[in-house]
């Protein structure tokens, strides 16, 4: 026998309270382990996305809503922007480099992108079969896109249109896929890649049933857009310039995917702090109820207590007894709470899958969440202190000729 | 005044010493004793009516009350040099006592009770003394019993057994055979005797009870207010 088995023996003999005290408990703490992990793992997923993209130029609209489908390709685009518009801008001295980025279609929910090999190389991505696309119609496919579609070197499919799947098939135009890509954690893992000219293919003389090449052949100038640059300064004080160039001189806008990120996690925020606020009040409560929980306990265990001390137990060893209760209900509390926020992460994670958005994983742990073990620890400590001092102030004498 | 040591005759340790005793509970004196000894291995009673310090006495004696004034020594050990650890701890290693009230612990049960007083007295857990003990009092095959599943003379055998499984060197029992019959009430003063024998205990029941009054050749008569 020592203190902690005493304490369970304790705890098992009131199962219902000690049921009660360790679900709200856990209902905190998987509630906060909840926010944490998918905050914090949307944070990760949005910076890889963003890493190295200074500035995006696309039609005008709503900046936000242009970094969300030009960079992390969540949203409807804001619209198309001339090809000659763009060659100008990227050959601005300011800009290292810019990537263009043709939208419009998609396959199972994956976007199609027209875009240079230099995307590719952007977010590290190596081949893992094949090779990258050439000619108009080839494509290569995410990681993500190539497990989830089933689909492998040498088969063949068709776009529809439209970002969010389900839009025309168009039914004239084939896809070779040429190539796939290996797992890069970024957001390549979810597109299907292609050139640029393969969308323009598709999408500006979708009735034709000639040739690719052919169809290129005829493409008029005003007919030849795309949808985003992502830019690269070349030198910090393009910052300054370059966005208010865009927007004053051209038909374009210019949007910071770190200032736009940051814009929307502080909108997110508030309702990201009110969960939290939220989670604490639970975790509160069940400070509460543990207290209560086990100043009743005390006061129906004042016989045992009389008992310990009349068998040898000093004062403090009562006081430890109590404490080591209440800390192993706040821990155990914790713990499954932990579990439960990682399950439904999971839940959150595979409901995200399913829409082809940025996957959220219970499967990951955070250092944060040991902290989250302490508060609850804390808590529990703090609600068996008086009970505690109760249990030292027992007056054996006189409870024990009671009874 | 003379001191205990002088009080007790050459070549014969008591015990128990008790000199000058005196507890009030606020105002009121609960407890006078002018002097009480009981020697090692001794079986004795306190006799007394309800009210007049027998419980008070026995608390004093266990260290669990710390008199008013006077000296107690238990075991040749001044009770009140001890600091409140220290007693606590002598009271574990030294001292039985079993209550009116049994009060045996409910959320554990009948051998978990026992090895509960090894553990609070600090000794060795050792599982084979508590079997021993209870097949002693007669209770080898309810080990794994729950309290609540015990009759009144069997929890009283529990209570007995754990005041016993230490191997104290005094054994404290208030009023043992209340609301017992005559056939219970002998039962009850020759299990505490037999186990006080077997581990050579000095034995103290406290009793209001006439019928123990035969079996026990030394006896303290307490009545309230009125020193002894």
């Amino acid at each position: 026998m020592n203190l902690p088995r005493l304490s369970l023996a304790y705890l098992k003999a009131r199962p219902l309270n000690t049921a009660l005290n360790m679900t709200l408990l856990a209902l905190g703490v998987g509630t906060i382990a909840l926010l944490l992990l998918a905050s914090h793992q949307l944070e990760e997923h949005m910076g890889r996305d963003a890493r190295g993209i200074d500035l995006v130029a696309g039609a005008k609209g709503s900046p936000m809503q242009l970094v969300l489908s030009a960079v992390f390709h969540i949203d409807a685009p804001t619209g198309n922007i001339p090809v000659a518009d763009a060659k100008k801008l990227a050959q601005n001295r300011a800009v290292k480099r810019a990537i263009p980025l043709a939208l419009g279609d998609s396959f199972r929910g994956f976007r199609i992108a027209g875009t240079t090999h230099d995307y590719v190389s952007h977010y590290g991505g190596e081949l893992a079969a094949g090779r990258l696309w050439e000619a108009p119609m080839e494509v290569v496919l995410g990681a993500l896109t190539a497990r989830a579609s089933g689909l492998g070197v040498g088969d063949k499919f068709v776009g529809s249109h439209g970002l969010a799947g389900g839009g025309d098939a168009h039914g004239d135009y084939r896809y070779a896929v040429v190539g796939v890509l290996k797992p890069t954690g970024s957001v390549l893992d979810r597109l299907v890649l292609a050139n640029v000219e393969s969308v323009w293919i598709v999408h500006v003389h979708p009735e034709k049933h000639d040739d690719p090449k052919a169809v290129l052949a005829q493409l008029r100038e005003d007919e030849q857009e795309i949808t985003a640059l992502l830019i690269q300064y070349a030198t910090p004080i393009a910052a300054a310039t370059l966005p208010r160039l865009i927007n004053s001189t051209s038909a374009l806008q210019a949007a910071s995917p770190a200032y736009e990120s940051a814009r929307l996690f502080r909108m997110l925020g508030v309702g990201i702090e009110v969960l939290r606020a939220f989670a604490l009040v639970l975790v509160a409560a069940a400070g509460l109820s543990i207290f209560i929980a086990l100043y009743n306990a005390m006061e129906e265990r004042r016989y045992d207590l009389a008992v310990m001390r009349m068998l040898g137990a000093s004062p403090g060893k009562l006081m430890r007894l109590v404490l080591v209760e209440a800390l192993a209900l706040a821990i155990a509390g914790a713990v499954v709470g932990l579990a439960l926020g990682h399950l439904l992460t999971e839940v959150v994670g595979g409901m995200l899958a399913a829409e082809q958005q940025p996957a959220v994983t219970g499967a990951a742990w955070l250092a944060s969440e040991l902290w989250l073990v302490a508060l609850a620890a804390g808590v529990g400590l703090v609600a068996g202190l008086v009970p505690a001092w109760r249990a030292y102030r027992t007056d054996i004498a006189t409870t024990l000729a009671q009874g | 005044m003379p001191t205990l040591r002088e009080l007790t005759r050459p070549g014969e340790t008591p015990m128990i010493a008790v000199e000058s005793l005196l507890h009030r509970y606020g105002a009121t004196t609960v407890l006078t004793l002018q002097s009480w000894r009981a020697s090692a291995g001794e079986h004795c009673l306190i006799l007394g009516a309800s009210g007049s310090g027998k419980t008070t006495l026995l608390g004093i004696v266990a260290g669990l009350l710390r008199p008013s004034e006077g000296r107690v020594e238990v075991a040749g050990e001044g009770l009140a040099r001890l600091s409140g650890p220290a007693l606590d701890r002598f009271r574990g290693r030294h001292i039985g006592f079993v209550p009116q009230k049994l009060h045996l612990i409910t959320s554990l049960d009948v051998a978990a009770n026992l090895v509960l007083a090894q553990f609070m007295a600090g000794v060795a857990q050792d599982r084979a003394r508590v079997r021993e003990v209870l097949a002693a009092v007669g209770l080898a095959d309810r080990l794994g019993a729950q309290p609540a599943q015990l009759s009144h003379g069997q929890a009283q055998r529990v209570a007995v057994a754990r005041a016993v499984v230490n191997r104290p060197n005094v054994i404290l029992a208030d009023e043992p055979t209340s609301n017992l019959d005559d056939a219970h009430c002998a039962a009850t003063l020759d299990l505490l005797e037999s186990q006080a024998s077997a581990c050579g205990a000095t034995l103290v029941i406290a009793t209001h009870d006439q019928r123990a009054k035969s079996r026990f050749a030394t006896r303290l008569e307490l009545s309230p207010g009125r020193a002894s």
